[in-house]
C-alpha cells in the first residue's frame, strides 16, 4: 500500500514537477528567446549571475552558458514577482480574489493526472502504469479539468470588483466556452475510431499500422478533427491569437487588478494549459509515447527488419518520444503565437460558431459513416 | 490752401506743409529717420523720397513744401529703388550688432530693410570703425557705429532742452555724433534721445540688456510723477520672472499728448517706476501678523462701528493723499466723510517744494492734486509748510499727537518723512486704531497697526486730472502684487461692511457717479477721456 | 485618397495555407538563426550577423552627425561663452525651457554676454531650433550625449556649468567658471569677477577696448 502511495508520490513528482512545471517556467524564458530568433535580435540577456571573487572562476565558467542564454531571467521574473507589492482592490473581495488564481493553477495540473506518458513499466513484479491516474474515462476527466479553469477566470474578474476585470473574465469565459463546443466535438471522431476514453488505450490503439507501413496516429486518419482541435485548443488557453481575454498590454483582461505572483500564477497558468494542450495534441493525433515500429519486443520495420530492444529501453524510448513530441507541440504554439496577429472579437465568435462547429459536426457524421461502412464491411 | 494729390487721394493743407505732413495727414506713411514733428527739419537722411510728377529727381518728403496741384507717390518702384539704394548707403558702415543691440525689435534700420531694402550686400571694404559703448551720461550709452548720423539728437539738445551737449563731429564716414569737451549728458530729458534715436546709436542705461523688446508687453497709463500728468507707455514683462530680478515693468516711454506732453517725459519719471516692483507691502498684516483681507475688513468694520455708536466719529482721523485716483478719493468721501460723517479728513500735509521748470517737471509730486481739490479736499492745492506740533494748527497729525483724535487712517504719505520718527512712534503708542494703507513699505508701515497692501498705478483702475485739469484714465497693466488690492475695492468692501451703500462694481462705475455728482466732472465718461484725456470744467466751481 | 482593397484570393480566405506561409517564414528566420548563433558560439561565421541589436551600452549605434544631442555653449578663447545674450534662442524656444539673464561685458567689442543660462531639459523638446536661430553659433547640439537622466527635475537644469562643459554631471560640485555669472551652484547670486579671466580690471578693460577701437578708425579720439 504504501510502496503504491510511493509510487504515485513518484509519478507525480516526476511528470508534473519534474516536467510540466519545468516546461511551463520556461515557456516564459523561450517565449523572450524564440521570438528574438524569429525576428532577427538576441533577446534578453541581461539577467546574469558573475561572482567577483577569484576563486569563484571555475564556478564563473560554469555559470556563462546560462548567463549567455539569459537562463536567469525567468529566476529574476520570479524573484519580482514574489517582492512586488500583492494589491488587493479595496472594495475587491479578499478571499476570491486570492483564490481565483490558484483555482485557476489547480485544475490546469489537475488535468496532467489524465495524461499517460509512457507505456506500463514492469518492474520485478510490480507493473507500473506511467499515468498518474488510471481512469478509464480519462479523456472526459481532463476535459472536465480545462473547463473548470474558466472558474478562475469568472473568479478573478468578479473579486477584482473592477467593471473592466469583469468584462475582461466575461470576454474569456464567452471565448471559453464557445471554443469548448467545437473542442470537444472535434475529438469525438478520435473516440469513434478507438473506441475507447482511456488515454492509454488510445495510445495503444495508436501503435498500430495502417495498410502495413502508416502508423495509425490520430493525424492521418482525423486530420480535419487535427486542426480544428489545435485551433480550438489554442482559443482554450487564450493564446494569440486568441489572446483577446489577456491581451496584456493593449485589451484589459480579467486579470487586471492582479500583481505580484497571483498574476505571476495566472501567467505559469497559460503556459502549463498549452503543455496540457502539446499533451492532448500528442496524446491524441501523434501517438503519445508511441514509437513508430517500436514493440515491446523491438523495432519491426514494415520491410521486414527486426531490432530487438530490451523492455526497459523500450518503455523509456517511449517516454522520450512523448518528451519530444510535447516539446514539439510547444514550439509550434510558439511560431503561431509569435507569427500570427490577434482576431478581432467579432471574428474569433464567427469562426467559432460559423467554421469550426459546423465543420467538426459534419466531421463527426462523415467519421462515424466510415466507421460504420468499415464495421460492416470488415 | 493748396490742395495736392498723394498716391492718388486728394488732400488740402496749410501754407507751408512739408509732403510728409501731409501724408501723415492722409494716414500715409512715409519712412523718416530724421524728421521727427516735435523738431526742426533737417533733411539729411534721405529716406523719406518720394516721386513728385513732373519733378527731374526724387524728393525728400520731409522739407518739400505742398503746393497747388502737386502729384505725389510714395510707393512707385522708382520710388521703393530709391529707398533702397539710400537704405544700403545708410547701412554701409553699419555693425552687425543687432544680436547685441537693444534697439532690434523696435529699429527703423531692421524695419525699412525688411520694407524696402531686402538687398544683397555688396559692401566688402572694411567697416569703419567707432567708439563702442560710451556712456553719454547717467542714462543714455552711444554706440557711434550704429548712428546713421540723422541728428535727432543733436537737434533735440539744441531746441527742446537747449542744452546743447550733443554734436556731430568730423567728416565723410568717419562723422560721428558725440559730446562736446566738458559736457556729459545729464539734462533732466536725457532719455527722450533715446526714444527719438531711429536706430540703435543711443540706448537707455537703465534698460540697457535687461529685455528684449518683443517680450514687452505695452500698456497706456498716466505718469505719477508730478501733476503735470505726462502719458506713458507702460512696457511690462510678466511671463519671463527671470529678467531684471524678477520686475514686471521695463521701462516707461512718453506717449504723444498734444496737450499735454507732446513727445517728452522728463528722467525723473521716466525712471521713477521702480517703486512697483521693489519694497512693495505684499500681505495684510495687524501688528506685525500676517492675517486675511477677511479679518481685517471685518475687524476695521467693527471698530469704525464701534467709534459710530460711541458717538466718538470726531475723534477719527483720515488722511488721503493726492497719489489717489479721483474714483479713490470719491469714495474715501463717500464712505469716511458723508457715509461715516467724519469731520476730520484732509489730504493738507505739509510737503517740501519740489523742482520744477518751465517745461514738464512740476513742483507738486502728486499726480491728482488738482481732482482732490475738485472732489473736495481743497487743502492739497495749498501745501503746508510744516506743522507747529501744536493742535492750534488744526491738523489732523497734530490733533492726533495732542489726543484729540484716537483713530488715524492713512493713505499712503509717509508720516516719518514728513513729521520725523519719534512722533510717529510715540503717536502708534497712544493712538487706537492706526491704519495705514500704501503700496511701499515705509516708516509709517513699520508702525501703523494696520498695513492694507494697495495697487499702484499699473495695477489700478482711475482717472488723474493733471495740473492744467486734464482728466487722464490709468488703466490696470497687471494683477497687483501678492495680496495687494486697489484702494477702491477696499474701501467699496469695507462701506458695505459698515451698511453703507455703494454699490459700485468698477472704477468706470464709480466714475459715472462722480461725474453726476461733481459738476467739474459733469458728461465726462472713460470713454470721453479716452487715450488723450478731457478737460475739466473749472470755470464752475470757481463760480460756485 | 482613396484606398482600394485587394480581394482576397480563395486560398486566402481559407487562412489555412496563410497560417502555413507565415509560420514557415517565422521558423526559417528562427532556425537559419539558431543556427548562426550556434555557429558563432564555436567561433564560426562570425562575419555574419545572427541579431540586428545593438548591445547598448557596450556597442553603442554610431550616431549620425546631424543626430540633436544634449546642447552645449561654445566658448571663447579665454573661457567665456561665446553667447552675447541675444536671447533669440530663448526667443524662438517652443518649449521655453531657456532662461537666459544678458549682462554688460566689460570689453566694448564684445558689449553683452549671458550672465545667466539655464536650459531645463525636462521640458526641452530637442528641437533644434535654438541652434538653427543662434547668430554666434553659440550653442550647438552636437554633444552626442543621449542619456539624459536624473532623480529630480531641478537635476534636468542645465546652468552654464555643464553646457560650457558637457563632460560635466550633476551634481557639479564646485564652481569652476571665472567670469560673473549666476549659476545653481551658489543658488543664483552673482559670483566671478572678470579680472580671473583676463587678469584686469573691467575699467581697464573697457579702456582697453575703446583704445583698439581707436587705433582701428585710425584717428585720435
Amino acid at each position: 500500500m504504501m510502496a503504491d502511495l510511493a509510487i504515485k508520490l513518484g509519478l507525480i513528482g516526476i511528470f508534473i514537477a519534474g516536467f510540466v512545471l519545468n516546461v511551463g517556467g520556461l515557456h516564459a524564458w523561450v517565449e523572450r528567446k524564440q521570438s528574438a530568433l524569429m525576428q532577427d535580435r538576441i533577446g534578453a540577456n541581461r539577467a546574469f549571475i558573475i561572482l567577483p571573487w577569484r576563486w569563484a572562476a571555475p564556478i564563473n565558467w560554469l555559470l556563462r552558458p546560462l548567463n549567455v542564454l539569459g537562463l536567469f531571467h525567468p529566476v529574476a521574473d520570479a524573484v519580482k514577482m514574489f517582492t512586488k507589492e500583492d494589491f488587493i482592490p479595496p472594495k475587491g473581495d479578499r478571499f476570491l480574489h486570492t483564490l481565483a488564481p490558484f483555482v485557476s493553477m489547480f485544475f490546469a495540473l489537475a488535468a496532467f493526472a489524465g495524461i499517460p506518458f509512457g507505456d506500463r513499466l514492469v518492474l520485478g513484479e510490480r507493473v507500473i502504469e506511467l499515468q498518474i491516474a488510471k481512469i478509464d474515462i480519462a479523456l472526459l476527466y481532463i476535459f472536465a479539468m480545462l473547463s473548470l479553469g474558466v472558474y478562475g477566470v469568472i473568479l478573478a474578474g468578479f473579486a477584482s470588483k473592477s467593471n473592466y476585470a469583469l468584462l475582461g473574465s466575461l470576454r474569456a469565459s464567452a471565448q471559453m466556452i464557445s471554443y469548448e463546443i467545437a473542442l470537444g466535438i472535434s475529438i469525438i471522431g478520435v473516440i469513434l475510431i478507438y473506441g475507447t476514453l482511456d488515454m492509454q488505450e488510445m495510445v495503444r490503439a495508436q501503435g498500430k499500422l495502417l495498410f502495413g507501413f502508416l502508423p495509425m496516429w490520430g493525424i492521418f486518419l482525423q486530420p480535419v478533427a487535427f486542426f480544428i482541435f489545435m485551433a480550438a485548443a489554442l482559443a482554450e488557453t487564450k493564446r494569440i491569437p486568441f489572446d483577446l481575454p489577456e491581451g496584456e498590454s493593449e485589451i484589459i483582461g480579467y486579470f487586471v487588478e492582479y500583481s505580484g505572483m497571483k498574476f505571476g500564477i495566472f501567467f505559469m497558468v497559460d503556459f502549463i494549459e498549452t503543455v496540457m494542450v502539446a499533451c492532448l495534441m500528442t496524446t491524441l493525433f501523434f501517438g503519445g509515447w508511441q514509437v513508430p515500429y517500436l514493440y515491446p519486443d523491438g523495432f519491426h520495420f514494415p520491410w521486414g527488419g527486426v531490432i530487438p530492444v530490451n523492455s526497459l529501453v523500450y518503455v523509456l524510448a517511449g517516454v522520450a518520444s512523448f518528451t519530444v513530441k510535447v516539446l514539439f507541440f510547444c514550439w509550434l504554439f510558439m511560431t503561431v503565437r509569435w507569427t500570427l496577429p490577434r482576431f478581432r472579437y467579432d471574428q474569433l465568435m464567427t469562426l467559432g460558431w460559423k467554421v469550426l462547429f459546423p465543420i467538426s459536426l459534419v466531421n463527426v457524421v462523415l467519421t462515424a459513416l466510415a466507421v460504420l461502412v468499415y464495421k460492416v464491411v470488415i | 490752401m493748396p490742395t495736392l494729390t498723394i498716391d492718388g487721394k486728394q488732400v488740402t493743407v496749410e501754407p507751408g506743409t512739408t509732403v510728409i505732413q501731409a501724408a501723415e495727414k492722409l494716414g500715409i506713411f512715409v519712412p523718416r529717420y530724421c524728421y521727427h514733428p516735435g523738431l526742426t527739419i533737417a533733411g539729411n537722411c534721405r529716406i523719406c523720397l518720394v516721386e513728385v510728377e513732373k519733378a527731374p529727381k526724387l524728393q525728400i518728403a520731409c522739407n518739400t513744401p505742398c503746393a497747388d496741384g502737386m502729384v505725389v507717390h510714395t510707393q512707385s518702384s522708382k520710388v521703393n529703388q530709391g529707398r533702397a539704394s539710400v537704405l544700403e548707403f545708410l547701412l554701409i558702415n553699419h555693425p552687425l550688432d543687432c544680436p547685441v543691440c537693444d534697439q532690434s525689435g523696435e529699429c527703423d534700420l531692421q524695419n525699412f530693410y525688411m520694407q524696402y531694402g531686402l538687398y544683397d550686400a555688396r559692401f566688402q571694404e572694411q567697416k569703419q570703425k567707432k567708439p563702442k559703448a560710451v556712456p553719454l551720461g547717467p542714462t543714455v550709452m552711444l554706440d557711434a557705429e550704429r548712428c546713421v548720423l540723422c541728428s535727432r539728437c543733436t537737434r533735440f539738445t539744441d531746441e527742446i532742452t537747449r542744452t546743447g551737449e550733443l554734436g556731430i563731429f568730423n567728416r565723410g564716414d568717419k562723422a560721428e555724433v558725440g559730446l562736446y569737451p566738458g559736457k556729459t549728458l545729464d539734462n533732466k530729458y536725457s532719455g527722450n534721445v533715446v526714444d527719438i534715436c531711429p536706430v540703435g546709436a543711443l540706448t537707455d542705461r537703465d534698460f540697457r540688456f535687461k529685455a528684449r523688446v518683443w517680450y514687452l508687453s505695452s500698456a497706456p497709463s498716466i505718469c505719477t510723477g508730478c501733476s503735470q500728468g505726462c502719458n506713458i507707455d507702460v512696457h511690462y514683462v510678466i511671463d519671463r520672472p527671470h529678467l531684471a530680478e524678477g520686475a514686471r515693468i521695463m521701462r516707461l516711454k512718453p506717449r504723444y499728448n498734444p496737450d499735454v506732453n507732446k513727445w517728452w517725459m522728463c528722467d525723473e519719471g521716466r525712471y521713477g517706476y521702480k517703486f512697483v516692483d521693489e519694497n512693495r507691502i505684499r500681505q495684510v498684516s495687524h501688528r506685525g501678523q500676517a492675517v486675511s483681507w477677511e479679518d481685517a475688513y471685518s475687524s476695521l468694520a467693527a471698530s469704525l462701528a464701534r467709534f459710530k455708536s460711541d458717538g466718538r466719529l470726531n475723534e477719527i482721523g483720515i488722511l488721503p493723499s493726492a497719489q489717489q485716483t479721483n474714483e479713490e478719493l470719491f469714495l474715501v468721501r463717500k464712505l469716511f466723510k458723508e457715509g461715516l460723517g467724519i469731520k476730520n479728513c484732509d489730504i493738507q500735509v505739509p510737503s517740501p517744494a519740489g523742482t520744477s521748470d518751465g517745461f514738464l517737471i512740476k513742483p507738486d509730486k502728486n499726480p491728482n492734486t488738482m481732482g482732490a481739490a475738485l472732489i473736495g479736499f481743497p487743502g492739497a492745492s495749498k501745501p503746508l509748510k510744516s506743522t507747529n506740533g501744536s493742535s492750534a494748527s488744526g491738523h489732523i497729525f497734530d490733533k492726533a499727537l495732542s489726543g484729540e483724535i484716537r483713530a488715524l487712517w492713512v493713505f499712503g504719505h509717509d508720516l516719518v518723512k514728513l513729521f520725523g520718527e519719534e512722533k510717529v512712534k510715540a503717536l502708534a503708542a497712544s493712538l487706537e486704531l492706526f491704519v495705514f494703507q500704501g503700496s511701499n513699505d515705509n516708516g509709517t508701515a513699520r508702525y501703523a497697526h494696520w498695513v492694507l497692501p494697495s495697487a499702484v498705478f499699473a495695477e489700478n483702475d482711475g482717472t488723474f486730472v493733471n495740473v492744467s485739469g486734464w482728466v487722464q484714465r490709468i488703466k490696470p497693466c497687471f494683477a497687483p502684487l501678492a495680496d495687494s488690492l486697489p484702494d477702491a475695492q477696499v474701501l467699496l468692501e469695507l462701506a458695505r461692511r459698515i451698511g453703507i451703500s455703494l454699490s459700485f462694481k468698477s472704477a468706470e462705475e464709480v466714475f459715472n457717479a462722480l461725474a453726476a455728482e461733481m459738476p467739474a466732472f459733469g458728461g465726462l465718461t472713460y470713454e470721453r477721456i479716452g487715450l488723450q484725456g478731457a478737460r475739466v470744467h473749472q470755470k464752475e466751481p470757481a463760480a460756485r | 485618397m482613396q484606398i482600394k482593397k485587394r480581394e482576397l484570393t480563395f486560398w486566402e480566405k481559407i487562412y489555412l495555407p496563410e497560417i502555413f506561409r507565415g509560420v514557415w517564414i517565422t521558423s526559417v528566420h528562427f532556425f537559419r538563426n539558431l543556427a548562426i548563433h550556434t555557429a558563432h558560439r564555436f567561433g564560426l561565421l562570425k562575419n555574419v550577423r545572427a541579431g540586428v541589436t545593438f548591445q547598448y551600452p557596450e556597442n553603442p549605434r554610431p550616431l549620425f552627425p546631424r543626430l540633436r544631442t544634449r546642447h552645449r555653449l561654445t566658448v571663447r578663447e579665454e573661457g567665456t561663452p561665446r553667447c552675447v545674450g541675444c536671447m533669440l534662442c530663448e526667443t524662438v524656444c517652443p518649449a521655453k525651457c531657456i532662461t537666459i539673464v544678458a549682462g554688460e561685458h566689460p570689453d566694448p567689442n564684445v558689449e553683452k554676454y549671458p550672465v545667466r543660462f539655464d536650459i531645463d531639459l525636462g521640458v526641452c523638446v530637442y528641437c533644434g531650433y535654438c541652434v538653427e536661430v543662434c547668430p554666434e553659433d553659440a550653442i550647438r547640439m552636437d554633444t552626442e550625449i543621449l542619456d539624459v537622466a536624473a532623480y529630480s527635475r531641478a537635476e534636468m537644469k542645465l546652468d552654464m556649468h555643464e553646457l560650457m562643459n558637457p563632460q560635466l554631471r550633476k551634481p557639479v560640485k564646485e564652481c569652476t567658471l571665472k567670469f560673473p555669472h549666476k549659476c545653481a551652484i551658489h543658488g543664483g547670486e552673482l559670483r566671478g569677477d572678470w579680472r580671473f579671466v583676463y587678469g584686469k580690471n573691467p575699467e581697464q578693460i573697457r579702456e582697453e577696448g575703446w583704445k583698439e577701437i581707436q587705433e582701428l578708425s585710425g584717428k585720435e579720439h
